[in-house]
This record gives structure tokens, sequence and C-alpha cells, in this order.
């Protein structure tokens, strides 16, 4: 992560978004503004007068606050205990709740948010934990807010609804500056737009004099403008037309190899034998609560099939349920020749089910190992990872180097410790490794979250070719564009059940979205 | 910074910051000279007086102190290596303790009341306590794994547990020794010469078998963590248990495997304190290794080869520790600059941040040409 000569300009009142690839800066600039990192040259100044920021303390002084894309919320306490911790309302020498209730209840009101300060934190939705941070800033005075990637992990609706909260901010007079990489999503909301690449800001742009696809041309920068757009799921409609390009290559996937030319057919009927057939499936969720209720769904060799829903509505556990690691209460099924009954993560593994989890850190990887033991992850015991009972370093080594040129993981150092590598490349170490397996039957969890365009594009353009490959592919995801562009077949989840179920050729966005809030309709 | 020297660094700086500590609180209670001077007696307590030696003193004077150093250092490393085996695959062992009194009272029995060759008898009765140690730790295992119950709470309450059956019971009751004549014995019987760790050094020092056998553990532990697919195994259960979960790694088995594995290091310890140098369960174990165990692991950063050399400092300044009372200072003071050590090495974080500090400032003399590296704090 580093910056190079970035600059950047704030105005009073304003939504500004700052856009760019991961590793392109954006985090790193706005922990520069928010005083966690210091800059080694440079001047920063606010009001016309150069400020220098020791800590977040000093920021917060001056009126800036940060909304991370992780939150930092205690979860066993409630929205007010959160809110005040740090600058609690006393009365003699003791915690005022009351007054803290108040407090926070007349914060929310006033920048129009609807939160109970007497909620325990764990209780509520990501959205609502994510409303609690911006009250929680705005409680101390922020004027201007940041908030980095405040999308990634909310739903559609969510994120609807944020947009308007920070229009609303805006409204009020404060600033707000918005980190993302969605590019549509920054259009609708931004009043200026920043580009970052590699540690500069390269552009700044009106978003009435812009494009998406210039936008992204100026992230991942001249010379690969074409594949950049074709990569990019804008719409639906857009990625239909460019072929659904597997072929195409931005500047991040040039050592690819070509992709097989079969990739483009993708509207062809799934002919392939059936590697999944579930019926009836009920499992129980984190909560305790009944998470599927019955859901049905087949899955062919050489298929995508895209699971769409709200978050939270059964996509998660139902990952779970197939790669063995949720128990399965109820229904049945056969899962690659065996039952789906029973199934532990080792026997999917062994039966050749591939997985890239929802959440990577505490799933797919060991981020305090180094790349290469990473990509040994779940096939450790077998060669070239391993000779015996023995770790057979050599052939480890050599196939993580292949990997990493092949996948265009930067850098491409398999001794260093994972957690050092950028989201996207640690995204791409775990696609590479799952598929590096030749799975049978993929099973991918928000594949993209969090990623910039040129990692996006580089993993849809992997799932098209495991699917090529005669994998079937299952592929959860919250980001409906992303469902629409890869899928072959949409299953629609709504609380536990299949609300709808779609071929490609009747895939219909809003009929999707309808279903999605558990409109009923005949299945497909 | 590279990796190995952000490992190591912390731990000897803590180590002579603990010294220095001590050094200052004996010059300002006594003065500076005798703190000197007892820092001196403490090396030559624990090295052996080389000085003396090449002077034409006795060998003994170098081969005794050499002896007492190196028995204490393998009873440590043991112990050591039980808690930071533990630690690999996440779990704190504070139970060394126990599970050493039971070691060493298997291996007193089994020294004791088995007629076998030496060839044999040793070697079955270290395995005897291997597997008592083993079997007592995966008490707190299976009620880990299976119950949820805190290790830390239940390996405490069993160090208790063992305290009272064998110290407070079986040792002055049912296993002690039967009193020849009027003098009165205490602990189990003598064990059989043929169940004695063989000295190395003839009869002038007490090292014995025990110490080579030690380090044989640290390096065979540490060939198994980063050499091995089980070793590899267990680390990912201890770094990241969901993963190695999805893994399909066999993340309860690692667990409980860790944690015998410990219990057998921890027994092994009680073996060695029995066979090579106490020749029977004494009536009570007496000095705390167990509890020492935890302050070499962490001193050694819980890496086997890390234990064991913490293990060999301490070894060396605990057998010195008794030369200092020559100058009227206090014997205890080796334990205080353990103490003292964890204490410092406690504070890794705040070392690390304290020598890239220094690195950063010696990186800015330069212009700052060089882009800006920010390394992300863990939080």
């Amino acid at each position: 992560m580093s910056l190079e000569d970035a600059s950047l300009d704030i105005r009073t009142g304003e939504l500004l978004a700052v856009v760019g690839e991961n590793g392109a800066g954006k985090s790193s600039l706005m922990n520069v503004l928010y005083g966690l990192y210091h800059p080694d040259a440079g001047t920063f100044q606010m009001d016309g007068k150069p400020v220098r920021f020791k800590s977040p303390r000093d920021a917060i002084a001056k009126g800036i606050g940060m909304v991370h894309q992780h939150f930092m919320l205690v979860p066993t306490l409630t929205v007010a205990e959160n809110v005040v911790l740090g600058r609690e309302p006393t009365k003699r020498g003791l915690l005022d709740l009351d007054r803290a209730c108040d407090e926070v209840a007349a914060t929310a009101k006033r920048f129009g948010f609807q939160l109970d300060p007497r909620a325990r934190v764990d209780t509520l939705t990501v959205g609502s934990q994510q409303k609690v941070e911006i009250v929680k800033a705005l409680h101390r005075g922020a004027q201007v807010l940041i908030l980095d990637e405040p999308t990634a992990v909310l739903t559609p609706q969510e994120s609807d609804e944020l947009s308007q909260v920070m229009r609303g901010l805006v409204a009020q007079g404060r600033t707000v500056v918005l980190i993302s990489h969605k590019l549509k999503e920054v259009l609708g909301v931004a009043d200026r737009v920043a580009v970052m690449r590699r540690g500069r800001t390269v552009a700044e742009v009106r978003p009435s004099e812009t494009t998406v696809s210039e936008l992204a041309a100026l992230m991942v920068g001249e010379g690969s403008r074409g594949a950049a757009m074709t990569g990019v799921p804008v719409t639906a409609g857009a990625v239909a037309s460019t072929g659904l390009s597997g072929t195409g290559t931005t500047g991040a996937m040039e050592t690819r190899p070509p992709a097989p030319s079969s990739i483009g057919a993708s509207q062809e009927a799934a002919t392939g034998p059936v590697v999944l057939e579930a019926k009836d499936l009920r499992a129980t969720g984190e909560n305790g609560r009944p998470a599927l209720q019955g859901v049905s769904l087949t899955v062919r060799a050489g298929e995508i099939v895209g699971i769409a829903g709200v978050d939270g509505n059964g996509q998660r556990e139902l990952a779970e349920v197939l790669t063995g690691l949720r128990k399965l209460e109820g229904g049945e099924g056969t899962l690659l020749g065996g039952p789906l009954a029973g199934l532990t993560p080792a026997l999917a593994k062994a039966r050749g089910v591939g997985h890239v989890p929802e959440d990577r850190l505490a799933r797919a990887v060991v981020k305090a190992m180094t790349v290469e033991e990473n990509v040994a992850l779940g096939r450790h015991r077998q060669p070239p990872f391993a000779r015996g009972p023995w770790v057979d370093f050599k052939g480890r080594r050599e196939r993580t180097d292949q990997l990493l040129a092949t996948y265009d993981v930067r850098p491409p150092d398999p001794t260093v410790a994972l957690q050092a590598l950028s989201g996207g490349n640690q995204q791409k170490v775990v696609v590479a490794r799952e598929l590096d397996a030749d799975p049978k039957l993929l099973v991918v969890v928000q594949p993209t979250r969090g990623l910039d365009i040129g990692a996006v594009a580089q993993v849809h353009a992997r799932l098209r070719e495991a699917k090529a490959r005669g994998a079937g592919v299952v592929m959860v995801s919250l980001d409906l564009e992303e469902v629409l562009a890869l899928s072959d077949r949409v299953y629609v989840l709504y609380e536990g059940r299949v609300t709808g179920h779609f071929a490609r050729e009747h895939l219909d966005e809003r009929e999707l979205g309808r279903r999605m809030l558990g409109a009923e309709g005949s299945h497909g | 910074m590279g990796e190995r020297t952000r490992q190591v660094l912390p731990s000897v700086l803590s180590v002579l910051l603990a010294l220095a500590v001590c050094w200052l609180t004996i010059a300002l209670t006594r003065d500076a000279d005798t703190a000197t001077r007892a820092y001196l007696q403490m090396l030559w307590g624990g090295v052996g007086n080389w000085p003396a030696f090449l002077d034409g003193g006795s060998g003994t004077a170098v081969l005794r102190p050499l002896g007492e150093a190196a028995m204490k250092a393998a009873l440590l490393t043991l112990t050591g290596l039980s808690v930071a085996v533990a630690f690999k695959v996440g779990l704190f062992n504070i139970g060394a303790q126990g599970q050493m009194i039971w070691g060493a009272l298997a291996a007193a029995l089994v020294g004791a009341h088995v007629s076998l060759p030496g060839v044999l008898h040793v070697p079955l009765a270290l395995v005897a306590a291997a597997v008592a140690g083993a079997a007592w730790a995966s008490i707190a295992g299976v009620l880990k794994l299976k119950r949820g119950v805190h290790e830390v709470i239940s390996t405490i309450m069993l160090n208790w547990v063992a305290v009272s059956l064998v110290d407070n019971w079986l040792v002055i009751g049912p296993l002690r020794a039967v009193a020849e004549g009027a003098s009165s014995i205490t602990g189990t019987a003598e064990i059989l010469p043929s169940a004695q760790l063989p000295r190395l050094l003839g009869e002038s020092s007490r090292l014995n078998l025990g110490f080579p056998l030690a380090l044989a553990a640290a390096l065979g532990v540490w060939v198994w963590l980063s050499r091995t697919r089980s070793g590899y195994e267990t680390r990912a259960v201890g770094l990241t248990p969901e993963a190695a979960r999805a893994a399909g790694i066999p993340t309860l088995r690692r667990a409980g495997g860790a944690m015998a594995l410990a219990g057998a290091l921890a027994g092994l310890a009680g073996a060695v304190l029995v066979l090579g140098t106490e020749g029977r369960y004494p009536g009570s174990l007496g000095a705390p290794y167990g509890f020492d165990g935890i302050a070499i692991a962490l001193i050694g950063n819980n890496h086997p080869l890390g234990a064991a050399l913490a293990a060999a400092v301490f070894g060396v300044l605990r057998a010195g520790g008794t030369r200092m009372q020559l100058l009227g200072v206090h014997k205890s003071f080796p334990e205080l600059i353990q103490g003292f050590a964890l204490l410092f090495v406690a504070g890794r974080m705040v070392w690390l941040a304290l020598l890239e500090r220094r690195q950063k400032r010696a990186q800015a003399q330069p212009p700052a040409t060089s882009q800006a590296q920010v390394e992300v704090p863990r939080v």
C-alpha cells in the first residue's frame, strides 16, 4: 500500500467520490486524512491552514469522521453505548446511560436515522450497524465524513438507503467522501469523482460529464481501455452484448493464457451430467432460526447456477451445506455420486467440490501463513504438496510459482505472509487454489465482493473457464448484476425457500427483484 | 526488519533489560561492585569458572556447574516445549506442572517396581511418564473439545488436583516407601540403578541423558511443526480454526493431539527429574518447573528452538544463582530475572513498535524519495 504524489481537494458541503482499483491507494490516502498514517512528504491543509494529525484523535478533533469497511463496534454493547464510547456522559462519576440514549436518539433524529439506541448492536442488520457507525461519527461532531467501501456489505435496498442518507448529510451542510469502486453507484450519488491509480490521483471528473466505461478506463489506465470496459458487469445488457468476454485482457490479466473459445457460448443449454440433485433441503442458521426450509435444486456439469436473493435468506447456509460445513437437517440429495447427508468438508473435497467462501479471512485462508502454505491448504496431503507424511517444499514452491504467474498475483512472492497481500490478490490466491484442484462442483459465495475492476473481470473469466472445463458452478451473489452476467440458470431464495427459478433466456431483472422480495410465482 | 529478527529481537532485548534491572536493584540496595561480582558468580556458577580452569584449576570447577545448568535447562526445555506446543494449536497450557507431577510419579513407579535391563528400563520409564502426562493433559483437552471448557481454567484446576492426589495423598500414603529402621523416608521407593539416566561426564557432574533428550525433543517438535503434514495442519488449526475446518483438516483431532503431546513433554520433564537426579518421587515435587515452562515458552516466542534457547539461558542463571549467596545476595535473583524478562517480553508489540520507529528514523535521514511503505497495524 503506497501513495505517490497523490493530491485531493475536498470542498465543504459536497459529496466527493474517490474511485480506484484495489491497491490504488484510496484507503491509504484516507488513512492519511484520518491520522492513521503519516505522509513522508507533502502538505495537508484544512481551511487554508496547514495541519498535521498525529493520530485519529487529532482528526476527530478537527471534525473528520471515518466509517471503516470493517465496523469498529462492540457487538455486545447497545447502540447508544457504542456511539458514546470514549466520551460517555456521566453523572457523579458514573455512566449516565439514560442521557446517552437521549443524546444518541437526538443525533439520529436530527439526521433522519431510525435507530433504537437501546438495541444491542449484534442484533442489528449489517445496514443498521453501518448507520450506527455513521451516527457515531456525527455524534462526535464530524463535519467531514469518510466512508470506506460502505456498500460492499449492503443489500441493494440498503445501498439505496445509504445513498439517500449521504445526500441528506450533504444537504445539511456536511461533507462526505465516499470511497468505492462501484462506478454506477458512484455516478448516481456523487458531486465530483476523483480517480486514483497506482498511488496517484489521475483525474477528477463530474458525473454528468463522464460515463462508467470512461471512469473504468481511467482507473485501469490507458492501453487496456477496451478490456476494462468489457470486464465490468455494468448492466446485464452491456455484458451480454460484449459476448461474455472471457478472452478480454486487462493490464492485470496479461499473463493469463487465452481462455477456450467455447466460453462465450453460455446461452447453450447445459447438457452435462447432473453433479448435484437436492430435494427439500433444511438446515438451521447461525442464529438458531431455520435458514433453509425446503430448498430443491439441480446443478449440471458445465453450467453456472446463480443463487440470487437479499442477504440473509439462506444463501450462505445453502453453500455451507453443499461444502459440508453445515449439517443437513432435512431433505436429501446426491452430490457427485454420494449422499449429501453426512457430508464433511474433507469428504466434499475428496468428491471434487471446490469452495470460494464469502468470508475469506475466516474461512478460506490462514492469513498469518505464507502464500505457498495457503496455496497448499486443503490439498496439503497430496502431491505436489506432500511426499508421504512430509511437506514437499520443492513441489509446493514450483506449483505456487506457477499459479502466482498464471493468476497474476502481486507480488508474485510465495514466501510472504498472505495478509501482506491486498484483498484482490488474496482472492486471486484462493481462486487459483480452488480451480487448480480441477473441481467438479465449484461453490462460490460473493466471489468478487470488495474487489476492483481488474480482479472482478479476472474472477469472472475464471468462473467461465471452470464451467467450460465441465465444472458445475453454484454462485451465490448479492450483486444482481453479477448473477445476471454469469448465470445460465438462476434460483431465487427468499426466507429459505426457492421463490423463483429462471433459465438464462427468461431472466428479467424486475421479475428477479420481485421474487427476491418474496413475491410468489410458478417455478420455471 | 526481517521476519526472523522480528521474532527473536524482542526476547533478547527483554532478557538483557531484565538483567539490567536486577543488576540495578542489587547496585542500589548494596553497591555496584557487589552487583557486578554477584553477576560474575552467577555466571561462573552456571557455565563454570573458565578463567580459574584455564589457570590450571580442576576440571570439576567447570564440569559441575555445567552439569547443574544442563540439568535445569533440560527440565525447562521440556516444560517450555509443553506450553509452546499447546500454544501452536491455540491452547494455553497452564497445566504443565500437574502433567509433570504425574509423569514424575509414573517414572518413579516404573523405575522402582519393574525389573528390566537398563537399555529397556529407561525407555519404558520415559514412555510411562509421557503417557501419564499425556493422559492428564487429555482430560483438559477432552473437556475443551467436547464441552467447550476453557483450557486455562481446567488446566489450572487440574494442577491442584494433581498436587492433592499425588503429593498430599499417594506419596505420603499408599505409595510411600517402607521405612527402613528408624530413618524416615519421604517419597516413593528408590528407583533401581537400571532405571537411572546415565551420567555423561562421570560422577563429578550431574549432567545426564536428560539434556540431550530434551534437545532432541525440541528438535523433533520443530521438525514436526515445520516439515510434516500433520504439523502444518496443527499450525493451521491454531491460527485460523475455521479455515482449517473448511479445508478438511480434522481440527478436533489436531487440537487433541497437540494437547496430548504437550502433556507428554511435561510428563517427560517429570521423568528426567526423577530418573536423572532425584532417584525417587520426593515428598513433594518442589521446584515449579511446570510453571516456569510458561515463562520459557513465552520468552522463546513459542518456537520450539526458541524455548530450548531460553531454557539454556535460564538454566545457566539458575544453576549459578546459589553462588550469589557467597556475596550475601539472595539466590532468588535468577527467578526475579526470569519474571522481569517475561514481563518485558509480554510487551512484544511495544518492542517492535520502538524498533520500527528507530528504523524509520534511520531511513528518514536521506531525503525521502522512496515511496511510502505503510505497514498496517495489526489489530
